[in-house]
């Protein structure tokens, strides 16, 4: 088997935002301190990839970084993981607002790539920009069989991987049969690892390969404009519980009980 | 715009929560409501009487029916194929734009791409609202973290999409309304080798109750089992955010926000949240917020209407005591 693992990144939430602007109808134009990091679900899709081949190392992973700002430091991140392989993809036009556009120019960049052995691994979002549909849609663009929302995948004794979902009462372990798509969830057994310093200084030195993919579609979409969300309105102010703790807690019952809990 | 211009048609499959009918049903109210276009229902699977009764209450001018025989609640690949070839039969195709909407969260969305790219529309995915204007297909979608908001414009006539919006309102049923089945016989797949074990979960789908209590990066393990405890008393069930499930105290199918679950509950009790926009975006407007959180400045309390500072290790177990042996 091996493995190909796509990562999109995304601004880090912990700061204030970059400067961003609709540039062209197919543009936005990013300046300023832009901080662009791995999003929980990238880094839950390359633990998964790294545990797999922790038991199997033979298997070779190969990572596909979608190109956006800030990509060096980026795929120094990534780098430090030693994969196997390590690639910027730079879309043009680059519109990850738009998923069949965007599962269409990666189905593009990867067709070649996959062979019957390959797992394509994606975190179940991709990017800042995707309204959840880029997994599936890449999915139907590639015709791979597309498993959702994995939260964990193992190999067993037979060598065979299996990939582990909850679902209400249930654990749903599905074999994973290849050539396949695989997005990824969060987990607590997917938190990414620290890598070793010595890794993280020759990922800081070394060069990493790039490839440009150009497609266009016509009758996509288009940028229009770029506000900032207005809160929601959620009716009068917040009523803050006052008193000592034992008033706070009978408040606290009284507003829970009250507003529509049964208590038996 | 003119009302027979545009189709809304709103598709759940009945294996779904009775909420995602629900809010695909108020999605459908709104989008139709701004465009002044009728809207239709489509409901996939055996045919459940109750659930046809609610879309058609909504104001479905249409309820299309299609029953593919045995389904899994999660075999998204064919629903899709149901909904394609419903949404295929020239019954529901008369006007020149239709919006296709499915219900918010990642369920619908992987149905939603997977419809897209089966018919040629536009996939919007997750969006906030859905308009006509100059001709065009237009929505909006918050982006970063829902710090900034996109709005988008197609060309195209259809567009799929899973919009959310509060409450569906149950005007009545309209004087023209009808229930058609629809018929299709669904092609069979290679069968995936699945191996099923039980958890120790007893709680119910955050989805389907009206009181959630959900717990954050600020509670922990202790805190998380007192919080189970009072969603049991309360008779509600328990959710978390995103670095509570990546902390395992619930799992990922519990997760409120963008990218979880989108939840209409009563009552939300959050504690130990600080209310990040990526978390309240699961949570629907019409949701009376009761926050629990040692910090006074933590932004959970510009939108909760009932808010208590403190630490959940002095309020948690005084709560449960006051309920009573649940
Ligand atoms: C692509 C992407 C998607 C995301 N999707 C989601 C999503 O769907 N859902 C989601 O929730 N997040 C999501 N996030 C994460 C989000 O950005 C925040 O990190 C998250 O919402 C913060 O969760 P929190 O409020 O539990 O934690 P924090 O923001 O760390 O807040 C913890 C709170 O606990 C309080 N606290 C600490 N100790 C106590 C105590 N003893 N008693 C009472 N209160 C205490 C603190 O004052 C603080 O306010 C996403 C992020 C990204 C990048």
């Amino acid at each position: 088997m091996n493995i190909h693992l796509l990562l999109a990144g995304v601004a880090d939430i912990r700061y204030p935002l970059h400067a961003i602007a609709v540039a062209d109808v197919d543009r936005l134009e990013e300046t300023g301190h832009t901080r662009r990091i791995l999003s929980p679900y990238d880094e839950s899709a390359l633990e998964l990839a790294l545990k797999l081949r922790d038991s199997e190392p033979d298997l070779r992973l190969v990572v596909h970084l979608l190109s956006g700002p800030n990509d060096e430091r980026l795929l120094q991140t990534v780098a430090a993981h030693k994969p196997d392989h390590l690639e910027a993809l730079a879309l043009l036009p680059c519109a990850p607002w738009d998923a069949c556009l965007t599962a269409c120019q990666l189905a593009s960049a990867l067709q070649a790539e996959l062979d019957d052995h390959s797992l394509l691994l994606v975190g179940r979002e991709f990017g800042d920009l995707d309204g959840g549909n880029l997994p599936a849609a890449l999915a139907v663009q590639m015709g791979l069989p597309l498993l959702s929302r994995v939260q964990y995948l193992r190999w067993d004794s037979d060598g065979r991987c299996w990939s582990l979902r909850e679902r209400g009462t249930q654990e749903e372990w599905t074999l994973v049969e290849t050539p396949c798509l695989v997005s990824v969830s969060n987990d607590k057994r997917s938190k990414l690892r620290h890598p070793l310093m010595k890794n993280v200084m020759l990922a800081r030195k070394a060069s990493y390969a790039s490839r440009r993919v150009q497609i266009s579609r016509a009758a996509g979409l288009q940028l229009g404009s770029l506000q900032i969300p207005a809160e929601r309105q959620r009716g009068d102010h917040c009523t803050l519980l006052t008193g000592d703790v034992s008033q706070q807690v009978e408040s606290l019952r009284a507003c829970l009980v009250g507003s529509g809990a049964d208590v038996p | 715009m003119k009302s027979n211009d545009l189709t809304v048609i709103a598709v759940a499959p009945n294996r779904w929560q009775v909420s995602a009918l629900e809010d695909v049903l108020a999605a459908a109210q709104r989008v139709g409501g701004s465009a002044q276009a009728r809207f239709g229902c489509l409901l996939l699977g055996h045919p459940e009487p109750e659930r046809e009764r609610l879309a058609l209450e909504a104001g479905a001018c249409t309820v299309w029916t299609l029953d593919p025989g045995e389904a899994d609640a999660e075999d998204y690949e064919m629903w899709a194929a149901v909904a394609l070839a419903a949404l295929e039969s020239s019954q529901l195709w008369s006007t020149p734009r239709r919006v296709v909407l499915l219900p918010p969260g990642a369920a619908g969305e992987e149905l939603c791409a997977r419809i897209a790219a089966g018919n040629g529309s536009v996939a919007a995915g997750r969006c906030e609202d859905i308009r006509v204007l100059d001709g065009q297909l237009q929505f909006d979608r918050e982006g970063w973290g829902g710090r900034l908001s996109l709005s988008l414009i197609t060309a195209a006539n259809d567009l799929c999409a899973c919009l959310r919006a509060d409450k569906p309102s149950y005007p009545g049923r309209r004087m023209e309304a009808r229930l058609m089945p629809l018929e299709h016989e669904p092609a069979p797949r290679p069968q995936r080798q699945i191996e099923y074990r039980e958890t120790s979960e007893k709680l119910p789908p955050i989805e389907s109750v009206k009181t959630l209590v959900c717990g954050g990066r600020g509670v922990n393990e202790a805190g998380f089992a007192l919080l189970e405890r009072l969603a049991e008393a309360l008779d509600g069930s328990l959710a978390g955010s995103l670095p509570a499930v990546d902390a395992g105290m619930v799992p990922a199918y519990r997760q409120v926000g963008v990218s979880g679950k989108f939840v209409r509950p009563d009552v939300y009790f959050a504690v130990g949240v600080s209310g990040t926009p990526q978390h309240l975006a699961g949570i629907s407007a019409d949701t009376r917020i009761v926050a629990l959180n040692s910090d006074p400045e933590a932004p959970i309390f510009r939108v909760a209407d009932v808010g208590v500072v403190n630490d959940w290790e002095t309020i948690l177990p005084a709560l449960l005591e006051a309920l009573g042996p649940g």
